[in-house]
């Protein structure tokens, strides 16, 4: 029985495993990737619906890294997460992209890859403000209907939801870690959440989703800063 | 004549019974080492899953003998005056039902992934900086589970025939329960390595079969237990010989003309009830006290055996 075993194990690590279950890997390549993206600036920026506008944002560009990658075209769908991922499912779409994170529900529906990229929304500084202590009746502005606006008020910080953070500057913000920079803040040592991001490919699909992962683990952090940097300037 | 004594296994029965409980010991730590593992492989896929609700499953028959072993040797008391032994066949029934349960849910598991399709994904996986596919990794980790299942499991099944050790038969059973389980995983990453959706539920759904089977053996053997069946060897394939050796040697003795037989098990140990019809009367008392010490030296499963005279037997009709 063990040699029967390992023999089916060097038989099929000299198949190339894994295999897709509907061969997406070997349909795309040369061909043309579907792509599902919805809106979530700045990581993908869906733009006017007609034919030709361009699809933009930092998984975009990915996406497009990726393309030229397999020798493939991008067909862009957009939609809404729920629809694109039935598509997805349906095996309509090879990949759904749009600032996808790790705990996203979708398990049932698609497969989702292993992080590629972990961003923190944490509390930075203006030059001229000091870096608090604690958090507890300091005012600090956050985006409005953000879940940093949720966990500030629970650390009891006096909120100021305001609609985009870069406007302000008398006072301590929640932003995105890869902002403070460019914004000219300094980090504080209070960190709200991680955010780990994802893409979506279809369940089942093991050789495409290996693809699409073994490309996305070969991404610098660096680089996908500078994306989603050009992508946020861009924006405003 | 002492009523309230104690059981005590004759020494190298006792050796084994040691070997036994360190073998259990082994075989809790080996799978709290597995469940953890697992754990940290299974990522998104249905496959591992069975594999390792299996293992936490697995740790219910080592734990009910190690809980049996701790009362099974109590004397009598007030309160428990038949002593402490069927906490054992208590055991046999809590492991059974274990393995009844591990076998419906793995049953259950892979026909409904079946029906509807499930397709399992399993991406990629970076270790110590090296990319590889995520299956390999699970491949490895149930091969190297699988190994000491087999051994503890093959170990156990020796010493449980000799100790008729019924709790640690069926947890031996649930060891081979266990490596076949993650055979079938094996074979289900393969296939789904392949492309193949469905090669990974049906190769489930075959070995469930197979310990649902196991698994109501041992429940029905371990209810019967309960209820005072006849004794039956270990594994539960045949009436166990003792009774009717010992039944044969008593009618052997010159002065007893029947006599009639009824035990029943109480864990390792049989208890029961000796008719004896004598032939003559001198000395009665005297002699059915030496022949009740005779019986327990007879055999070492023979314990508490109650001697009576009476004046004839019946043939009952239920004995065959």
């Amino acid at each position: 029985m063990w040699h029967a075993l390992v023999l089916v194990v060097v038989v099929a690590a000299g198949c190339g495993l894994p295999r897709d279950v509907d061969g997406t890997l070997d349909r795309v390549r040369g061909d043309a990737v579907r792509v599902g993206v919805a809106e979530n600036a700045p990581w993908t920026v869906v733009g006017a619906d007609v034919p030709g506008a361009e699809v933009s944002g930092a998984e975009a560009a990915l996406v497009r890294d990726l393309a030229v990658r397999l020798d493939a075209r991008v067909e862009w769908r957009r939609g809404s997460e729920s629809t694109l991922m039935a598509a997805l499912t349906e095996g309509e779409l090879d990949l759904v992209v749009g600032g996808l994170l790790d705990d996203a529900p979708w398990t049932e529906q698609a497969s989702l890859t292993r992080p590629y990229t972990t961003t923190r929304v944490v509390v930075a500084t203006p030059e001229d403000v000091a870096a608090p202590d604690d958090l507890a009746g300091v005012r600090v502005a956050a985006p409005a209907g953000s879940t940093e606006s949720a966990e500030l008020a629970d650390k009891d910080a006096a909120v100021v939801r305001v609609d985009d953070v870069a406007d302000v500057h008398d006072m301590p913000v929640a932003v995105d870690d890869w902002r403070v920079v460019p914004l000219g803040l300094r980090s504080t040592r209070h960190v709200l959440h991680e955010e780990k991001h994802v893409w979506a490919v279809p369940l089942g699909e093991n050789a495409w989703q290996v693809e699409v992962e073994r490309f996305l683990a070969d991404l610098s952090a660096d680089e996908v800063v500078r994306l989603l940097d050009e992508a946020q300037r861009s924006s405003r | 004549m002492n009523v309230y004594d104690r059981y005590e296994l004759p020494p190298d029965k006792a050796d084994l019974h040691r070997r036994a409980v360190r073998l259990e010991w082994w075989t809790i730590v080996f799978f709290v080492c597995a469940v953890a593992l697992l754990a940290v492989t299974l990522g998104q896929s249905q496959a591992m899953k069975a594999a390792w609700i299996e293992d936490m499953l697995g740790l219910v028959p080592p734990i009910a003998f190690l809980i049996a072993d701790r009362y099974r040797n109590r004397a009598p008391d007030r309160r428990l005056p038949y002593g402490y032994h069927r906490t054992v066949n208590v055991a046999f029934l809590a492991g059974s039902i274990a393995l009844l349960g591990l076998g419906a849910y793995v049953v259950y598991d892979s026909l409904v992934r079946l029906l509807s399709g499930e397709r399992a994904p399993i991406g990629l996986v970076e270790l110590l900086g090296v990319q590889l596919w995520l299956g390999w990794l699970m491949i490895a980790v149930l091969v190297a589970t699988m190994v000491p299942a087999i051994l503890l499991g093959r170990a156990k099944i020796k010493i449980a025939r000799e100790l008729h050790d019924k709790v640690l038969y069926a947890d031996a059973e649930m060891n081979r329960a266990d490596w076949l389980t993650a055979g079938a995983a094996v074979a289900g990453v393969l296939g789904i390595g392949l492309g193949l959706w469905w090669a990974d539920a049906v190769a489930a759904l075959v070995i469930g079969a197979d310990i649902v089977r196991d698994g109501v053996r041992t429940t029905r053997a371990a209810v019967a237990n309960l209820m005072d069946s006849r004794p039956q060897v270990v594994d539960g394939t045949a009436e166990h010989p003792l009774p009717a050796r010992l039944l044969a040697a008593v009618l052997d003795q010159d002065w007893v003309a029947d006599a009639w037989l009824r035990v029943r098990e109480e864990g390792h140990v049989f208890v029961g009830e000796l008719l004896v019809v004598p032939s003559r009367d001198d000395g009665l008392v005297e002699r059915l006290e030496a022949l009740g010490v005779w019986a327990r030296d007879f055999d070492w499963r023979i314990h508490d055996l109650v001697v009576a005279p009476v004046s004839h037997i019946d043939p009952a009709p239920a004995d065959r």
